[in-house]
């Protein structure tokens, strides 16, 4: 710098001294109100979402006809699931049992324990997860092992011997039932 | 000493801090400080806006083409502030060039370049072409319309280079077609390679500019006075910066960025028009024709950016005076004058997207026609042929164009014959036969369409569309089984992609008058007839009919789109018109499709593009941050007439 610096004129030294100051306090308090007006909305941005109601709908699942009395059975079925921005279909599948012409169970097919898949075992005549062991008899309560509850029903209809279901997740490893 | 002093202490004794911080706010500015001088510092603000809602939108965006519209629409209208972080990311890219340009154009009076500031502009003139980069390759990213034809047209204009523009054209699109790899190349360059190179010159630039400090005034006695940049200038900086972000806040909320609908690269009814930003070198490549169009293309915009950078270095003399250095700034005026007349021009000259003249549904006939072709004419009127069949451009473009009937072999026999049983020779045709026609009115209307090449019809009107279906029954062929699919069992799967998709409503007007409005009535107001159908008419769309309405967009999309993809058949005995299966037929791209839906759901008074969660309103958003705003200035201003009076 060749010029030398001078003082403003008509500004004495503690005049100068408390105007920055201030303006000192101007920067620090617009730097907050910038960093919270834009800190509100972004931070929002993601931590809000993921709130979405899903409309639940009927899925068909089988015709009851068709199914064997009192015999487990897993039905795939393919559900059109919209993930954020993205359609598309998922296969899924339920364990259903056929008590009697117009009365069924439906379990969904996580185990409750730790979320494995189970499978039936018609030997033992129960449900066996081959993750820990849980054993459930046909009505689905837990005979054996760590299961802190009996499997998972879900919700179901029958239209004209079609049946329906309700595709439901709920938590594991706790001792209710509840849905996600 | 303080516990802060004392951190403050530890870390210098391992990290230049101090020293660092005494190079960045250590300054006496010339002339003191001055919102003049905020411009630059401005432009830094946004820019790290820009990386700021840049990074923020990547939470959601995705760089594919078959789901970065949809991501972009997800982040604009489903997630909580969504529309406030993509608005400061557009709005913030038009700040940029703006600013960009005001603090060239100040440092360039103030003759801020001369020596030994030559780097500090060369650098700055870098950043500039670097700011365009981003723009370009910005556009892209959400893969929709005005995207698209902007990616382009801006690799046809590489490919103008002599000699190797096809081989440059061809590395900037990964391949010879817009496609997946040119949407990944120019992400990256968006999001990493680009914004890289801007940041380490834009920190030359600030370094280079730390080293002499600001130029200031030209006048030697106002140079002597100084302030300190921290905090004088500082504070000036924040202010403006601050009342930018408010200025970016009102434009998310009040002007929202223009949804164009998913990129459509078959799609003829849309005219691409350059960025705002791009318009004068647009406007400047019409000069040039043939042979000299590289002229336009890569001459005149290297010749600017030479002439940039060349100013520091022919403009030597020490007088930074802008009126004793008169042949520089009347160089500048017209450089910046000419860019902004070039502008101008331009944006008149673009095609407007939403001016495209209407199909009119006029043929007008001779006065002195015999009787029995005007008879044909009146007939073919009404009987709702021009609905689907279109003569000399007037009329449906669902059915052929029957202009020339002589022309392609048709007698008077063969054209009763296809009235009465349009199956006969085609039995995927969707025609409805016209059986119960009396012998006369046939011969009538044979009559007159075997005559419209011989000069007695003529258009009215102004007409520009031309007959992209001549084969439509080809194209329709699936239209009747389609008609029955539509039940109410599983809408889920009936519904087509174009229902995820937002259109533009503008956009969607164009294409349903080509489309829609032989049926559906202009502006959807119906009145159409449809003899044999219990109520006579085609619906009308404009108000729709309340099975459809919902003030849910979801919802009223998926009604209306079941009906587009798959086609209806009206309720009655024998309606002589039935709804055709645009989607399944493939008359439609699923693009155009969603643009058609955005127009009928604007018709109804419903927004496609409706914020679903906003997080909080935008207005209110506005409103609130400007009133706490004006709150603490009046504070502020209050605490300092308060200490004032205590002195």
């Amino acid at each position: 710098m060749e010029e030398k610096s001078q003082k403003i004129t008509g500004e004495t030294n503690s005049e100068t001294y408390k105007r920055r100051g201030f303006l000192k306090k101007i920067i620090g308090i617009l730097t907050a109100f910038g960093t919270l007006v834009l800190g509100i909305p972004f931070i929002g941005s993601i931590v809000t979402t993921g709130k979405e109601r899903k409309n639940k709908k009927l899925i068909r699942i089988a015709n009851l006809d068709q199914l064997p009395l009192n015999q487990p059975q897993k039905i795939n079925f393919s559900d059109l699931v919209t993930d954020a921005f993205i359609e598309g279909f998922e296969t899924r599948n339920v364990w259903v049992i056929k008590h009697s012409p117009s009365s069924v169970t439906v379990f969904s097919p996580i185990c409750p324990h730790l979320g494995c898949s189970y499978d039936w075992q018609p030997q033992e005549n129960s449900f066996v997860c081959p993750c820990h062991s849980s054993v459930f008899n046909l009505d689905g309560k837990v005979t054996e092992g760590p299961s802190p509850r009996s499997l998972d029903s879900l919700p179901q209809k029958i239209v004209d011997n079609i049946l329906f279901i309700e595709w439901e997740r709920f938590e594991v490893g706790a001792t209710e039932k509840k849905a996600i | 000493m303080t516990r802060t002093s004392k951190l403050r202490n530890w870390i210098d004794e391992r990290f230049p801090l101090k020293s660092t911080i005494k190079f960045i706010i250590d300054e006496d500015i010339p002339g003191q400080s001055s919102y003049f001088y905020a411009l630059g510092s401005a432009t830094l603000f946004v820019f790290s806006l820009q990386i700021l809602s840049g990074v923020w939108q990547l939470f959601y965006y995705v760089p594919t083409t078959d789901h970065a519209y949809s991501s972009v629409s997800y982040l604009r209208t489903s997630v909580p502030f969504g529309w406030l972080i993509h608005g400061i990311h557009y709005w913030g890219a038009q700040a940029m060039i703006v600013l960009v340009g005001l603090h060239l154009i100040r440092v360039f009076i103030w003759g801020a370049y001369k020596h030994p500031r030559e780097l500090v502009w060369l650098a700055g003139v870098l950043l500039l072409i670097l700011t365009a980069v981003m723009s370009f390759t910005g556009v892209l990213l959400p893969w929709d319309e005005v995207g698209y034809f902007a990616a382009k047209v801006g690799t046809n204009i590489a490919s103008t280079i002599p000699g190797i523009g096809t081989w440059i054209k061809n590395f900037m699109l990964g391949g010879t077609e817009i496609g997946q790899l040119t949407l990944s190349r120019f992400f990256i360059l968006h999001i990493a390679i680009v914004p890289f190179i801007l940041f380490t010159f834009i920190i030359i630039h600030l370094m280079a500019f730390r080293q002499f400090g600001s130029i200031g005034p030209w006048k030697k006695a106002k140079r002597a006075i100084t302030t300190p940049f921290w905090p004088d200038q500082v504070a000036k900086d924040i202010i403006i910066a601050i009342l930018i972000l408010l200025i970016l806040f009102a434009f998310s909320a009040y002007i929202r960025a223009p949804f164009s609908g998913p990129a459509d690269p078959l799609d003829t009814s849309y005219h691409p028009k350059p960025e705002w930003n791009f318009l004068f070198l647009y406007q400047a490549l019409k000069a040039f024709k043939g042979n000299w169009e590289p002229v336009g293309t890569i001459l005149f915009p290297m010749l600017l950016v030479l002439f940039m950078l060349s100013v520091p270095f022919m403009d030597k003399y020490k007088e930074t005076n802008p009126i004793k250095r008169p042949v520089v700034l009347i160089l500048g005026i017209v450089f910046v004058g000419g860019i902004i007349f070039l502008t101008i021009e331009g944006k008149g000259k673009v095609p407007e997207t939403g001016t495209v003249s209407p199909v009119q549904n006029k043929i007008v006939i001779t006065e002195n026609a015999p009787a029995n072709i005007k008879q044909g004419h009146d007939l073919f009127i009404s009987n709702n042929c021009v609905i689907c069949h279109s003569i000399n451009g007037s009329g449906g473009k669902i059915g052929p164009d029957l202009s020339h009937e002589t022309a392609r072999g048709m007698s008077s026999s063969k054209i009763e014959e296809q009235i009465k049983n349009p199956k006969k020779s085609n039995p995927n045709s969707v025609m409805p036969p016209f059986a119960s026609l009396p012998t006369d009115q046939l011969e009538a209307i044979s009559a007159y369409l075997l005559n419209v090449d011989k000069g007695s019809s003529r258009i009215a009107g102004n007409n520009n569309s031309s007959s992209q279906f001549s084969d439509a029954q080809n194209n329709t062929a699936n239209g009747n089984s389609a008609g029955n699919k539509q039940s109410n069992i599983n809408i889920h799967s009936t519904i087509g992609p174009a229902a995820s998709y937002i259109g533009d409503p503008r956009h969607g007007e164009i294409l349903y008058r080509q489309q829609c409005e032989g049926c559906h009535g202009v502006n959807g107001a119906g009145k159409v007839p449809n003899p044999g159908s219990a109520s006579g008419f085609i619906p009308a769309l404009s108000p729709i009919q309340g099975k459809y309405f919902s003030q849910t967009v979801n919802v009223f999309v998926n009604n209306i789109d079941t009906i587009i993809q798959h086609g209806s058949v009206p309720a009655g005995s024998a309606p002589s018109l039935k709804m055709l299966a645009f989607g399944d037929a493939g008359t439609l791209s699923q693009q155009q499709i969603a643009q058609i839906e955005s127009y009928i759901l604007d018709l109804n008074s419903v927004d496609r593009a409706k914020i679903l969660n906003p997080g909080i309103k935008p207005e209110l958003v506005v409103w609130i941050t400007i009133s706490l705003f004006i709150i603490l200035s009046i504070v502020m201003l209050l605490y300092r007439n308060y200490s004032r009076k205590r002195t």
